[in-house]
C-alpha cells in the first residue's frame, strides 16, 4: 500500500499531466507490484492530512525494535484535487497492482501553460517540495520536483544521514517525456554516478495523431497493444564501474478485447542476467504474474509467482437486478471500491519463500496485514509479520 | 632467560583454529560485496616461527606469566578462504544506499554471485604483543599496535586490477580487525580448550593406570595419584580422583602445596630419616604415620586393621576439628595404609598420605557437592580376608567413625547369619575387620545403640558427604556413587533394598577379577578365585612391608599421638 505522501505525489503528477508509466524505470512496474510488494514489519501507524489543497502533513509511528517515527511535510504549488481522505479515496490509487496502461496522451503544448497578465507572463512552474525526518535516526529526506516544461521535469532527491558516506547523497534526475519516447538523465553525488535511460514506444506518435482528421482506417484498426523498448546505462566516475540493461515490453491497451496482459523481457548483458515476466489480468478482480530469471554466466535461475485478488462483497439482494442491467448502462455507484472487502496479494518463489499481504479498508482506516514466510526453515517459518494502519483526513 | 618455543605442534592440527576463524570471520557484519559465509578452507602456520623479543616480564610464576614481547613474523604461513561475492558493482553500491535517493535501475543492478577463493600469504607482522598466561584463565594475547605490515592477497580475480585492489584493501582492513579484536578471543578460547583437553588426557591416563598394579610409588605433589585406590585396594572413580587430586585446573588445590609447605614437608621427612626429634610445625595436618606406628606398637603385630583403627581415630579427631567429611579422611588415609604400596614403610609415604589428607580437606567441599559415598567397610573386609589381621584391633573408636559404621549396620546384620560377631558392638567398623584369610566372612558388629544410630542419621541429614555404605564386594571404579539422599530412606526402611542398591554398585574388580553381582553369597564370601588370589598377594605384600617397616622404625615406637595443629 502506498504511503500517503506517495499518493500525494502521484496526485501531483496527475494534476500536472505527467505520465509516470512512460519511463524505462517503470517498464516492469506491474511485475514489481505483484511480486516485490513490501510486507509491513511490526506495527506502523500513520496519521496524515491534506490540510489545504497545497499542503499535506503526515506523521508515522512504528515499532521496529524501539519506537521510531517520522514527520513529513509536503507543499505543492498546484492545488491537488484528488480525494485523499481514507474514507473516500480510491483503493486503486493506494494499492499498486496490475498497471493497465492507457493510450498515450499527447503532451501539452508549451503555450497552454502560458498565463499572461497585463502583457507579462505570470505563470509559474508547478513545484513540489517534500521533506521527511526520521526521528531517532535523525535522517532527513528531501525532494524537489519541478515541471520545467510540459515535456520535462526535474527531480532532485536528497538524503542526509550521518551514517552515510559524506553525510548524505543527492540524486538529480531530469526527465523528458514526449509520449513517443522518454529519456532520463541522472547524476548522483555518491561516487559520481551518471546514468541515462531511454524508452521508445513503437507505433503511432501521439503528438501527430490528434491533429490529423479522423479517417476510416484508423477507426477500423484501433491500437490493441503497445510495444516498447528501452535501455539504461550507468557509469560511476569514482569507482569506474558501470552497468547497463536493455528491456522490451509488450502490453495490451484498453482497446484490446481479450484479457489484458503484459510481457517484459529485460537483459543485462554485462552480468548475463535475463529476466522475463508475464502478467495477466484474468478478471476484474484477479491478476496473475510470473517471473523467470536466468543468469547465463552463473547458471542461476529463479522463478517467482504472484497473484492479486480483489475480494468484493456480494450484495445478494440486488444481485439479480444488477445482472439484468445492460452492460452499456451507467451504474450509479458512489465510490467504486465500496464493495471491496480486501485485496490479497501473494507471492511464492522456488525456495518456498512466501509473501502475503491483505490490504483493505475498515470504516475510515486503511490497513495492511503482511507476513513473509519461509517454509524451508521449519524452526522459524514466519520471518516477518506486520500490520500497518493509515488514517488521513 | 630463554623460552623454548615449540612451533611444530601448532602446525599439526589447525582444524579447530580453522573453525574458530570461520566463526570469527562471519561474526562481524560483512561488506555487501560478500554475499555468503566466509569459510576458511586451509590454514597453515608455516614452518617458520615468529621471532619474539622479550621486552618486559611483568609477572612470572609456575602457573602464570605476563610479559611484553616484540614480535616480528616473516614466515610462510598461508590462509585460504572461500566465499561468494557479488560481481555487479552497481548492486553492491546500491545495496548500501537509501532507496529514496537511489537511481533505482531496472535491471542494471541484477545480481551475479561468483564463488571466490582468496589466498593470503606472505604475511608480514611486526608489533608489540602483551601476553598474559594463567593456568586458570588461559592465555591472553593482545596486540598493542596494529601488527599487520603487509600481506599478499591472491584471488580468483587477480586479472582484474580493480577487483584485486578492492579485495586487497578490504581484506587488509578485515585482517586488522581480526588481529586487534578477534584473534585474542580465538587464542584465549583455544588455550582454554587445549588446557581442558590435556586435562582430559590426564584423566584417561589415570583410568588406564587404575587397571595396573597398585604398587606404584606416588608423588602426590606432582600428580594426582596415578593408581588411586580406596581403602581396600579398589580403584577410585576417575572423577573421584579428580576431586581428590591437586591438578584440577580451576581448584585452588594446587595452591596448598606452596613452596613453604613443601620445604616444611621436606624438613619433616629429613628429620625422620635422621632420627631427629625436630618436627616442623605444620598447620592443619594430620600425621598419619605416627598414628599408625602407635597402633603397631600396641598390637605388636603390625596389622593394617590396626592402622586403620588408629587412623580412624586420628581422622575422627580431625573430623571434630573440621566437621565435614571425616569419612573421606579415613578413607583416604586408610587408602594409604592398606594399599600396600612399597613406600608404605618410608616416611615419604606418610608424607604423601599427609599431604593427600591435607589436600583433601579442601576437596571435601567438592565432595559435599557431589554427595559422594565412599565405601569404608568393604575395604575392611578385603583387608581382613587378606589374612593379616590379628583380631586385636579393637581399639575404641571415637564417635565420628562409630556413627558412620552405625549407619551401615543394617546391611551388616545379614552377615551375622553367617559369622558370629567377634568384636564388641562399640567397635564399629573395626570390629568387622577381624575376619581372616581363610575365607571366613567378616564379622559383623551388633547393632549400635539407638542414640548413635540416630546420630548417624543426623549426620547424613546434615549432608556430611560420605556416609559410608557398605558394599558387599569390591568397589567398582566406574559406578557413579549413590547419593546419600537416595540412600537414607533405604537405610531407614529396608536393609534388603540397601543391599540391592549396594549390589548394584558391584561391577568389576579393576585388577581384572570380575565378580558377578547376582548372588549375594558370591559377593559376600569373597569367594572369587581371582579376588582371593589378589587378596593373598596383597596380604603377603602388606605383611612384608609391615615387617620391614617394623624393623626399620623400631626406634620410633613411641611416636607422638596424632594432632591437629
Amino acid at each position: 500500500m502506498l504511503d500517503f505522501m506517495e499518493n500525494v505525489q502521484n496526485a501531483f503528477y496527475e494534476a500536472s499531466h505527467w505520465n509516470l508509466d512512460n519511463s524505462y524505470g517503470a517498464l516492469n512496474a506491474t511485475a514489481r507490484a505483484l511480486l516485490d510488494f513490501q510486507t509491513p514489519k511490526g506495527l506502523r501507524l500513520q496519521i496524515s492530512s491534506l490540510a489545504a489543497p497545497n499542503f499535506a502533513t503526515s506523521y508515522t509511528l512504528g515499532t521496529v525494535g524501539v519506537v521510531d517515527g517520522s514527520v513529513s511535510y509536503l507543499y505543492s504549488s498546484l492545488p491537488l484535487t484528488r480525494e485523499l481522505r481514507t474514507s473516500s479515496l480510491e483503493l486503486h490509487h493506494v494499492i499498486k497492482g496490475y498497471r493497465h496502461l492507457q493510450n498515450l496522451r499527447k503532451p501539452d503544448e508549451d503555450w497552454w501553460w502560458e498565463v499572461w497578465h497585463a502583457g507579462q507572463r505570470i505563470d509559474r512552474r508547478d513545484t513540489l517540495l517534500y521533506g521527511r525526518i526520521f526521528l531517532p535516526q535523525s535522517r532527513l529526506e528531501a525532494l524537489y520536483l519541478r515541471r520545467l516544461s510540459p515535456t520535462r521535469q526535474l527531480r532532485i532527491s536528497a538524503v542526509s544521514d550521518s551514517n552515510l558516506n559524506n553525510g548524505g547523497t543527492i540524486l538529480t534526475l531530469l526527465q523528458n517525456d514526449t509520449g513517443k519516447y522518454s529519456t532520463e538523465y541522472m547524476y548522483s553525488t555518491d561516487s559520481a554516478l551518471m546514468g541515462v535511460r531511454g524508452l521508445y514506444n513503437f507505433g503511432a506518435d501521439p503528438k501527430a495523431a490528434p491533429m490529423a482528421p479522423i479517417t476510416a482506417p484508423q477507426i477500423a484498426e484501433p491500437v490493441h497493444g503497445r510495444f516498447s523498448a528501452g535501455a539504461e546505462l550507468y557509469y560511476g566516475l569514482l569507482n569506474k564501474s558501470g552497468g547497463l540493461s536493455t528491456g522490451l515490453r509488450f502490453t495490451t491497451l484498453p482497446n484490446h478485447t481479450g484479457f489484458p496482459y503484459t510481457m517484459t523481457l529485460t537483459m543485462n548483458p554485462l552480468m548475463g542476467n535475463l529476466s522475463s515476466t508475464y502478467a495477466v489480468k484474468a478478471g476484474p478482480n484477479l491478476a496473475l504474474c510470473s517471473r523467470f530469471d536466468f543468469n547465463f554466466y552463473s547458471y542461476e535461475s529463479e522463478l517467482q509467482l504472484g497473484c492479486e485478488l480483489w475480494r468484493r462483497r456480494r450484495n445478494t439482494e440486488v444481485d439479480w437486478a444488477v445482472k439484468k442491467l445492460r452492460p452499456d448502462w451507467k451504474r450509479p455507484t458512489t465510490a467504486p471500491d465500496d464493495d471491496v472487502s480486501g485485496i490479497l496479494k501473494a507471492r511464492v518463489d522456488q525456495d518456498w519463500r512466501i509473501g502475503l499481504s491483505w490490504e483493505g479498508r475498515i470504516k475510515e482506516l486503511l490497513f495492511t496485514l503482511g507476513a513473509s514466510l519461509d517454509l524451508k526453515k521449519r524452526e522459524q517459518i514466519f520471518r516477518v509479520v506486520g500490520i500497518e494502519l493509515q488514517y488521513s483526513s | 632467560m630463554a623460552f623454548n618455543f615449540n612451533w611444530s605442534p601448532l602446525m599439526a592440527d589447525t582444524s579447530r583454529a580453522r573453525d574458530m576463524l570461520t566463526a570469527a570471520l562471519n561474526k562481524s557484519p560483512k561488506p555487501p560485496i560478500i554475499v555468503d559465509d566466509i569459510i576458511v578452507t586451509e590454514l597453515n602456520l608455516g614452518s617458520t616461527p615468529p621471532e619474539l623479543e622479550i621486552l618486559e616480564v611483568g609477572d612470572l610464576a609456575e602457573d602464570r606469566f605476563r610479559g611484553i614481547f616484540k614480535m616480528s613474523y616473516t614466515g610462510d604461513a598461508f590462509l585460504t578462504l572461500k566465499t561468494k561475492v557479488q560481481a555487479n558493482p552497481l548492486n553492491t553500491y546500491l545495496s548500501t544506499k537509501p532507496d529514496f535517493a537511489s537511481p533505482q535501475p531496472l535491471a542494471a543492478a541484477a545480481s551475479l554471485t561468483i564463488p571466490l577463493q582468496i589466498t593470503l600469504s606472505d604475511i608480514r607482522l611486526s608489533g608489540f604483543v602483551i601476553l598474559v598466561f594463567s593456568k586458570q584463565k588461559g592465555l591472553t594475547l593482545v596486540f598493542r599496535n596494529d601488527p599487520l605490515e603487509s600481506l599478499k592477497v591472491s584471488s580468483t580475480f587477480d586479472s582484474i586490477p580493480f577487483v584485486r585492489d578492492y579485495l586487497q584493501k578490504e581484506i587488509e582492513g578485515q585482517l586488522r580487525v581480526l588481529f586487534m579484536e578477534d584473534l585474542p578471543a580465538i587464542i584465549h578460547r583455544l588455550s582454554l580448550r587445549l588446557w581442558s583437553s590435556e586435562y582430559e588426557e590426564l584423566e584417561t591416563e589415570q583410568r588406564l593406570d587404575n587397571t595396573k598394579d597398585t604398587t606404584v610409588p606416588i608423588d602426590p605433589l606432582s600428580t594426582p595419584p596415578q593408581d588411586a585406590v580406596d581403602a581396600f585396594g579398589n580403584p577410585l572413580d576417575p572423577d573421584q580422583i579428580s576431586a581428590l587430586s591437586l591438578d584440577d585446573p580451576n581448584s585452588e588445590a594446587h595452591g596448598s602445596f606452596s613452596q613453604k609447605n613443601i620445604n616444611r614437608l621436606a624438613a619433616l621427612s629429613e628429620s625422620q630419616h635422621t632420627l631427629s626429634l625436630f618436627t616442623p610445625e605444620m598447620r592443619e595436618v594430620v600425621y598419619r604415620a605416627w598414628a599408625g606406628q602407635s597402633d603397631r606398637a600396641e598390637s605388636g603385630a603390625n596389622t593394617p586393621s590396626l592402622t586403620r583403627s588408629s587412623l580412624s581415630r586420628i581422622q575422627s579427631t580431625f573430623g571434630t576439628a573440621k566437621s565435614a567429611g571425616s569419612s573421606v579422611m579415613s578413607d583416604s588415609t586408610g587408602n594409604e595404609t592398606l594399599n600396600s604400596r612399597p613406600s608404605l614403610t618410608s616416611n615419604n609415604s606418610a608424607l604423601a598420605g599427609l599431604s593427600l589428607g591435607a589436600g583433601r580437606t579442601r576437596a571435601n567441599q567438592m565432595r559435599n557437592r557431589k554427595k559422594r559415598v565412599v565405601d569404608l567397610r568393604k575395604g575392611g573386609d578385603g583387608a581382613e580376608s587378606s589374612g593379616i589381621s590379628t583380631g586385636a584391633a579393637n581399639t575404641p573408636l571415637t564417635s565420628a567413625n562409630v556413627s558412620e559404621t552405625a549407619s551401615v549396620i543394617p546391611e551388616e546384620r545379614e552377615e551375622e547369619l553367617i559369622t558370629p560377631p567377634r568384636s564388641p558392638p562399640r567397635a564399629g567398623r573395626k570390629s568387622e575387620k577381624t575376619a581372616t584369610t581363610d575365607g571366613l566372612l567378616p564379622a559383623a558388629p551388633l547393632l549400635e545403640s539407638p542414640p548413635k544410630f540416630s546420630k548417624s542419621k543426623q549426620k547424613t541429614t546434615k549432608g556430611v558427604p560420605s556416609t559410608p555404605i557398605r558394599e558387599p564386594d569390591v568397589n567398582s571404579a566406574s559406578r557413579p556413587p549413590l547419593s546419600s539422599n537416595r540412600l537414607r530412606p533405604a537405610r531407614q526402611t529396608t536393609s534388603p533394598l540397601l543391599r540391592s542398591l549396594s549390589f548394584d554398585k558391584v561391577t568389576t574388580l579393576t585388577s581384572g577379577a570380575k565378580k558377578s553381582p547376582k548372588s549375594k553369597e558370591a559377593a559376600e564370601s569373597s569367594g572369587g578365585i581371582l579376588e582371593q588370589a589378589w587378596m593373598l598377594k596383597m596380604a603377603q605384600e602388606i605383611a612384608k612391608k609391615v615387617q620391614e617397616h617394623k624393623e626399620r622404625e623400631a626406634a620410633e615406637m613411641d611416636a607422638p599421638p596424632a594432632y591437629v595443629a
